[in-house]
């Protein structure tokens, strides 16, 4: 039986208007006695999880970090990590969190249009991070700085590699939900969606300036 | 009398007897540079798991409650 086949007699008469969309599901209980949505209590649990993740690999780094008496290694001291460009790339992260917040916002009010083109700005925020990432990456491999050159590339591929993959997620999560918002599958009333790649992606920008103020500027 | 005495006995072994003992097995020797990354490591990932359980249960109890006053408000004529 589909999801949304009416059971017989517990119908109830709808007005010709009313999007079938709109309309919550006879598995789920109406809104007013539903604080939380099981979708919004998953994602975060799972973000629990990532935190774990996350705490294990600074913790790891902290040993190394806090271990060595000059950082870099003396192995790596000719190797400069671009704080700079970083930087100016920790801004467009950090504006990417502020488009897919007016997005969300954006549906919120009804508005699918504009939930479209703050959704594609984001996208591209997140692609433009992850452009700029791997061309430094490219630059710091060229100079000599690797995942077997010892524990400060190790320690430093595991952990920024880390985020760079659950960015990658992320702007994955963020296509399916565009390509969602194009089919006219949102609306005021439904969105839930739209909310829980915001609460990821908010996740994954917060997470980032810490590890590039741990990582780069520590 | 004897349990008495052998009880004071015992006291005064243990107070003369001056044995550094680790009370907490997190802490590491603080000296070497090694130790304190360790400390500071494990002081970190100690504290992760009451910054989640704190994260979702802050977040379940504020959603709670603004359900809460949401019904009170519908409720109310």
């Amino acid at each position: 039986m589909s999801r949304e086949t009416p059971v017989e007699g517990t119908s109830r008469p709808e007005s010709p208007s009313e999007n079938a969309r709109d309309r919550p599901s006879r598995y789920e209980l109406p809104q007013d006695i539903r604080p939380m949505s099981n979708a919004r209590l998953g994602i975060l649990v799972l973000l629990g999880a990532e935190m774990m993740l996350f705490s294990g690999l600074i913790g790891a780094f902290l040993v190394f970090r806090m271990g060595n008496i000059t950082w870099p290694p003396p192995s790596h001291i000719d190797i400069q990590l671009p704080r700079a460009v970083t930087g100016i790339n920790t801004a467009f992260l950090l504006l990417s969190g502020w488009t897919m917040f007016q997005a969300l916002r954006a549906i919120q009010k009804d508005q699918v249009k504009q939930l479209r083109n703050w959704l594609l700005l984001t996208g591209a925020l997140g692609v433009l991070f992850l452009g700029i990432q791997g061309s430094e990456w490219a630059q710091l491999i060229r100079s000599g700085m690797t995942l077997q050159s010892g524990v400060y590339g190790g320690i430093f591929y595991v952990l920024i590699g880390c985020h760079a993959v659950h960015v990658i997620g992320a702007v994955m999560w963020l296509v399916i939900v565009l390509v969602m918002a194009m089919a006219g599958r949102f609306s005021a009333s439904r969105h839930v969606g739209v909310e829980i790649c915001t609460i990821y992606w908010i996740f994954v920008v917060a997470l980032w300036p810490m590890l590039y103020a741990l990582v780069y500027l520590a | 009398m004897r349990l008495v005495f052998w009880g004071v006995v015992l006291m005064l072994v243990v107070l003369i007897v001056p044995t550094c003992l680790e009370a907490c097995p997190a802490c590491k020797d603080l000296k070497e540079p090694i130790g304190r990354g360790f400390n500071s490591s494990i002081f970190f990932m100690m504290a992760m798991p009451f910054t989640v359980v704190a994260l979702i249960g802050g977040s379940v109890f504020y959603h709670y409650r603004r359900a809460s006053k949401n019904r009170d408000r519908t409720d109310t004529p």
